[in-house]
């Protein structure tokens, strides 16, 4: 089951970052919805995996984005993994049910695919880093926030989603949602904004030392101390960058940053 | 023979190209030595796995939850060892560690982070040829990512 999980978490990902790396907001948008069905697949599968008492992990088998230059590229070789990762599904209600989810996607990539309008450039991986009339200084610091904050993210929703999974405590599970949701938007932000300047890549895999956590108390405490040194960063971004609607979004991140903080004192 | 040694500097197109798609990363199953260097202020750790045949680093590979610096100077320095012998290594962490000047505290402690664990995974193979039962060997950091006044000591 081990390794359905992981194809299912490789899934998730491509279908995430192929709706970050597409500029038709219309495309974009559906496989971001799309995005966050794999994603309760996944969550679903580790609870169903848990319960068998057996357990999962997260590696993802040297999984590559591969720098594409058209949709239609894209799309098909989403189609091409959607198909392969069926054969992996269990066979029981929930394996139906994504199943079911994945034809429907299927679908809809099919619909995309025949109409020759759909297709288009790609540039998220093209490496111009331009942003508007942004100076150079400020793209590179944006430039490093972005990964730095990209990976962080992906490490947050999956950190809390797997403590999420082995909580019995009510407050914990709702506490662990909220971030997990909260990371997914910081990230599906961030994931647009690479792709914008055409630095769109893979979050590093996570090792278990990062995702195993002994001591909860200790990981809460840390992660305070991290959600300060971030909003320290948005602090000083917002305060370098001259754009000003770039400004106001890194405010907008360092005030969400500050209710992070009151959601984690909660699990201490 | 030390031409490829170098370090990160500003945000070039090979800089880009490690951040957008690190060498050498993530678990190595079939190792012969993991080291791990740890910063217990900040938690942030480097994880490197060496499969040592003889002198000659047959591969390598790294892991970390550190910040962007850490992930190029492990991908730049992974990617330079590689197929080469433990004395080409060393000499080539010596190079890198006369280029520290050049870089700003916070890069040299990411650096040291790196080394170190890769200096972990030298004596955790040497622990296991010794017959020790030592899954990794684990190095922690006298200097962290948070102190102000750094030195490059670490073992």
């Amino acid at each position: 089951m081990n390794k359905t999980y992981q194809k299912k978490h490789q899934l998730w990902l491509e279908i995430l970052f192929a709706s970050f790396a597409i500029e038709d907001e219309a495309i974009k948008s559906r496989l971001y919805d799309f995005s966050q069905i794999a994603f309760r697949h996944m969550k679903w599968l580790g609870e169903e995996i848990l319960a068998q008492g057996e357990d999962y992990n997260y590696d993802r088998n040297q999984m590559m984005l591969y720098k594409r230059e058209s949709v239609f590229s894209i799309l098909k070789d989403l189609k091409k993994f959607v198909e392969e990762v069926q054969e992996f599904y269990p066979k029981n209600r929930l394996g139906e049910r994504m199943h079911t989810d994945d034809v429907y996607l299927l679908e809809y990539l099919q619909e995309l695919l025949v109409q020759p309008t759909n297709d288009g450039e790609i540039t998220a991986f093209n490496m111009k880093r331009e942003w508007d009339d942004l100076p150079q200084d400020q793209i590179d610091a944006l430039t490093l926030f972005l990964f730095d904050e990209s990976y962080k993210e992906y490490e947050l929703i999956l950190v809390y989603a797997y403590m999420q999974a082995r909580t019995d405590n009510i407050l914990h599970y709702n506490v662990f949602q909220d971030l997990v949701d909260e990371s997914y938007f910081h990230l599906k932000s961030f994931g647009n904004m690479m792709a914008r300047l055409g630095i769109l890549a893979l979050p590093r895999e996570l090792h278990e030392m990062t995702y195993i956590v002994k001591d909860l108390d200790q990981f809460i405490k840390d992660g305070i101390a991290e959600e300060e040194a971030a909003k320290e960063m948005c602090k000083e971004l917002s305060d370098a960058i001259t754009d000003e609607k770039l400004s106001k979004f890194f405010d907008f991140i360092n005030y969400q940053e500050s209710y992070h903080i009151e959601l984690m004192q909660k699990l201490l | 023979m030390y031409e490829n040694v170098k370090m990160p500097e500003g945000m070039n197109p090979e800089v880009l190209e490690h951040l957008m798609n690190p060498k050498n990363y993530g678990k190595l199953d079939d190792a012969n030595g993991i080291g791990v260097a740890l910063d217990e202020k900040t938690k942030e750790y480097v994880i490197f796995y060496i499969l040592l045949n003889g002198d000659v680093l047959d591969n390598v590979s790294f892991a970390t939850n550190g910040c962007q610096d850490t992930v190029v100077i492990g991908s730049m320095f992974s990617e330079m060892i590689k197929t080469n012998d433990i004395e080409y290594a060393k000499k080539a962490i010596e190079k890198m560690h006369a280029k520290l000047g050049e870089m700003t505290p916070q890069q040299k402690i990411c650096a040291e982070l790196v080394f170190t664990a890769f200096i972990a995974a030298l004596k955790n193979h040497d622990n296991r040829a010794e017959g020790k039962d030592e899954e990794l060997h684990l190095l922690k950091m006298k200097e962290s990512c948070e102190a102000t006044n750094m030195e490059t000591s670490n073992e």
